[in-house]
């Protein structure tokens, strides 16, 4: 029996190149910020352990290539996904009105069992920069858009500063536990060699 | 002569395989020419192991132990296997069986190649090849040794590693290693032997031209018909999994089963290696912790260690890899390539020498242009200075297309910004770390930005994609003048501009190319990948979309793009480099069974931790063992050849890319 029972929550990070989906991963999970970081080839994740009511889960955090052009990818990366976080700059209109484009996109590749109730997190991120001053989509606005599209929670993050990151990923992470049915997984510290490792249902276990 | 000269070979694949000449010369190998093993005057023994053992039939539990000795005689160096009297673990083997197999003296001279077999779990084994093709049954070293036995042959005997397979060690003739190896292919003299010796059942399939040259005579004469060996044959012959004829009825298998068996003991082969790796793995190692983990293994005795090292890393000792890199080519040198006028003269001669060594850095920038195809190798100095001119101005004809888009202008060109936006984005995150372009306002980030977008404009269609400014940046770097710099990235984006496609043509077709390799070269690992839903082989889309450039070190992306660059021995080596990676792991990948998204984030942990020389060697065997049937898994059009026409990739089976992806 495992030791040890925990749930695995797959998140997916898009939004255009550049607006520091990588950023806000390596901020929530390492509490680190660079400058260095290079754009995003192909896809990479994160892991990180949360805990809920007594409970631990493992979130693991999808980050992807920014560019539409690599959006024929998503396909292999969305599958399974518990919660979708859409990443804008709030100084950038056009990665604002992308929002819609990488929902909808996602929505298409994924396909969610229940893509009317599908939990997106929206996340506003780079408020530091210029102190505010080159900012140009308004909370209100991006709050609007958040509401037409079914009350999708909105949070406004600096990655750099670290400001809002940990509130916005704990309520990615709640949403993505609800989302849907749970998939219950065994991750066993160590492998029985003659057994599958492979991830188990709840529904198996009766 | 009473001694029967046939040996029952065993099952083994590998050592079929080794048999290549087979049975023609069988009666020769120790008749009566060398002295027996009491003859030794004046002999010095210099290597001596105690249960050294043979399997005569597929079943471990028969066996026959024996001493393995070296003599030293005058300047020669004679093996010795004498089997251990009245200490045959089974009654069926008789004191016949002993006779049998005993080896007497054997001068190496005699010897043409030793092939080593160094498993993860089980014993240690090597199968010795005669000259004349014959071949002995695999020793099993019980108490290991092999390491020292190669060794000591080392001290006496000229002996080199075998290109093309890193086990094989050539011993005396080594003039051309590869045609050696290579003539290993044709396998079905050897599976004569096995099959001739016995019953007569698969041999009216295998006898067919490709070994008309063994009488039957040779098989029979003077050999055993016992009973014993009949039978024990025909147990084999007739299990259709061990019967070697029925895999080699038709050439294309053959290849194919020689390409498997030769690269797999290229590599750790066998998937037991993995439960060392689970065992380790309560070690809670990080995954960035494998590969250095692995490495430190490689310098442990290998029957000791829970996961055995990488056979290629074994024994680093002494023995000589057959075709061992090369120190760079520098500018003395160079200029031996070039004519009076400066034209390459054997442009063949010198891709080899920079696939083998690569380029010191001061000479790339004169190099570079011609591995990239900016310049022609037959141009003279005269030409190409010329063609530079000319391209220059072209350069800045095109640069001043977008240089002379007023604020006004861009403001009702949103492609132009986007585009522009895109870039900017991307040549700041581009090496930032390397001097050439750190710090604010640095002016080769500059340049990255100006040439891209200038490209973008060059070719508008294709426009700019993420990915480009790493492939522009070592480009730069090397070749620091900006009109330069852009015609060699133009040249190579022929190549490689099918990797930025909208439709992921290009990557789709390398993907799928990597998925039929691995299908030739490695079963089990393409038989975990499609247990696991790891066919897309989207775990490789970065190695390939930017030909490994965040995979190693800058210098080390240098040096593996000039020797990819050169295109040799395929134009499509960066392919075999990805199946060179993936099967230096394949234990770890198979052993843990890895799934989808765990093996996406070992091979991105991969990045920096790739031994480059090593896998570019791997990628070479591979290439040559696969030969032909390798460059059939790759289509007409695959990146980075150069578009045959328009309609190249439509030869491509959409619908199998459509199952697959």
């Amino acid at each position: 029996m495992p030791s040890r029972r925990r749930t695995l929550l797959k998140v997916i990070i898009l939004g255009d190149s550049g607006v520091g989906k990588t950023s806000l991963m390596n901020q929530y999970v390492n509490k680190k910020f660079s400058n260095q970081y290079k754009a995003t080839i192909g896809a990479d994740f994160l892991t990180k352990e949360v805990q809920f009511e007594d409970r631990l889960f493992t979130l693991q955090i999808w980050d992807t290539a920014g560019q539409e052009r690599f959006q024929s990818l998503g396909v292999a990366f969305y599958r399974g996904a518990d919660c979708c976080v859409l990443v804008y700059d709030v100084n950038s209109m056009k990665s604002f009105d992308n929002l819609n484009n990488w929902r909808e996109e996602f929505l298409i590749q994924a396909s969610p069992s229940d893509p009317e109730n599908f939990p997106f997190v929206v996340i506003g991120n780079k408020v530091d920069v210029d102190g505010g001053n080159s900012r140009v989509v308004s909370e209100k606005k991006a709050r609007a858009w958040c509401a037409s599209k079914g009350n999708i929670p909105y949070y406004e993050t600096s990655a750099k500063e670290g400001i809002n990151v940990e509130e916005a990923f704990q309520c990615i992470a709640k949403d993505a536990l609800k989302s849907g049915e749970e998939e219950e997984i065994y991750l066993p510290d160590t492998i029985d060699v003659g057994s599958s490792n492979q991830p188990r249902s709840t529904g198996c276990e009766c | 002569m009473q001694e029967p000269e046939l040996h029952d070979l065993s099952d083994d694949a590998d050592y079929a395989a080794s048999q290549q000449h087979g049975s023609a010369s069988m009666m020769r190998s120790d008749s009566g020419k060398h002295s027996s093993s009491s003859e030794h005057d004046g002999a010095e023994v210099v290597y001596l192991k105690d249960n050294v053992t043979i399997h005569p039939t597929q079943f471990a539990s028969e066996r026959i132990s024996g001493r393995l000795r070296l003599i030293k005689q005058g300047s020669s160096l004679f093996m010795t296997w004498i089997p251990y009297k009245g200490q045959n673990s089974n009654a069926r083997l008789t004191e016949r069986d002993r006779n049998l197999y005993t080896i007497r003296a054997v001068p190496l001279t005699e010897v043409r190649s030793i092939r080593r077999h160094t498993p993860a779990l089980g014993w240690q084994y090597i199968i010795v090849v005669l000259s004349t093709g014959l071949a002995f049954p695999p020793l099993y070293f019980y108490n290991g040794g092999v390491k020292e036995f190669l060794a000591t042959i080392k001290q006496h005997v000229f002996i080199v590693r075998s290109a093309d397979d890193a086990n094989v060690f050539l011993v005396n003739d080594f003039q051309n290693p590869l045609q050696r190896t290579l003539s290993s292919l044709e396998l079905p003299r050897a599976l004569s032997v096995a099959n001739g010796q016995s019953t007569s059942v698969s041999v009216g399939e295998t006898s067919s031209d490709e070994n008309q040259e063994r009488t039957s005579g040779d098989v029979y004469e003077g050999s055993i018909s016992s009973s014993q060996y009949n039978e024990r044959q025909r147990q084999r012959v007739h299990d259709p999994a061990r019967d070697l004829s029925i895999q080699v009825l038709e050439k294309f298998s053959l290849v194919t089963k020689f390409a498997r068996e030769t690269t797999s003991q290229l590599f750790r082969d066998n998937h037991s290696n993995g439960y060392g790796a689970i065992e380790r793995r309560s070690n809670n190692l990080s995954p960035i912790d494998y590969p250095q983990k692995a490495s430190n293994d490689s310098n442990k005795v290998p029957d000791k260690s829970p996961v055995p090292p990488d056979s290629l890393e074994f024994d680093k000792v002494s023995l000589v890899w057959g075709k061992p890199r090369q120190a760079p080519l520098g500018s003395d040198e160079w200029k031996t390539f070039l004519d009076y006028e400066g034209r390459i003269m054997d442009s063949e001669a010198l891709r080899k020498r920079i696939f083998y060594g690569g380029v010191e850095h001061e000479l790339r920038k004169e190099v570079w242009p011609f591995l990239l195809g900016y310049h022609a190798y037959d141009s003279t100095e005269a030409e190409r200075e010329y063609l530079r001119a000319v391209k220059k101005s072209e350069f800045e004809t095109i640069k001043k297309q977008w240089q002379s888009i007023s604020p006004e202008q861009a403001k009702r060109f949103t492609k132009f910004r986007e585009r522009k936006g895109l870039i900017e984005k991307d040549v700041v995150r581009t090496d930032r770390s390397l001097s050439f372009y750190d710090g604010d306002d640095n002016p080769n980030v500059n340049l990255l930005r100006d040439i891209l977008l200038t490209y973008s404009f060059y070719n508008f269609d294709l426009g700019y994609c993420q990915g480009m400014s790493d492939l522009l940046s070592p480009i730069l770097f090397v070749m620091e003048d900006e009109s330069d710099t852009f015609w060699c990235f133009v040249s190579l984006m022929e190549r490689l501009g099918p990797n930025f496609n909208r439709d992921q043509n290009g990557m789709h077709s390398q993907l799928f190319a990597i998925t039929k390799l691995v299908e030739l070269l490695d079963i089990p690992l393409h038989n975990h990948f499609t247990q696991h839903d790891c066919l897309n082989y989207f775990f490789c889309f970065r190695w390939v979309l930017i030909q490994f450039k965040r995979e190693f070190e800058f210098d080390k992306t240098m040096r593996l793009w000039e020797v990819l660059w050169a295109h040799y021995p395929s134009e499509h080596l960066h392919l075999y480099v990805c199946v060179a990676i993936l099967k230096r792991h394949r234990s770890k990948i198979i052993g843990e069974q890895m799934d989808f998204d765990t093996l996406l984030k070992f091979i991105n942990e991969l990045s920096g931790h790739i031994d480059l020389d090593a896998v570019v060697r791997d990628a070479e065997a591979l290439c040559i063992c696969a030969g032909e049937n390798g460059a059939a898994c790759i289509p007409p059009g695959t990146p980075p050849s150069l578009p045959v026409d328009d309609y190249g990739l439509l030869l491509y089976p959409q619908q199998e890319l459509d199952d697959v992806l």
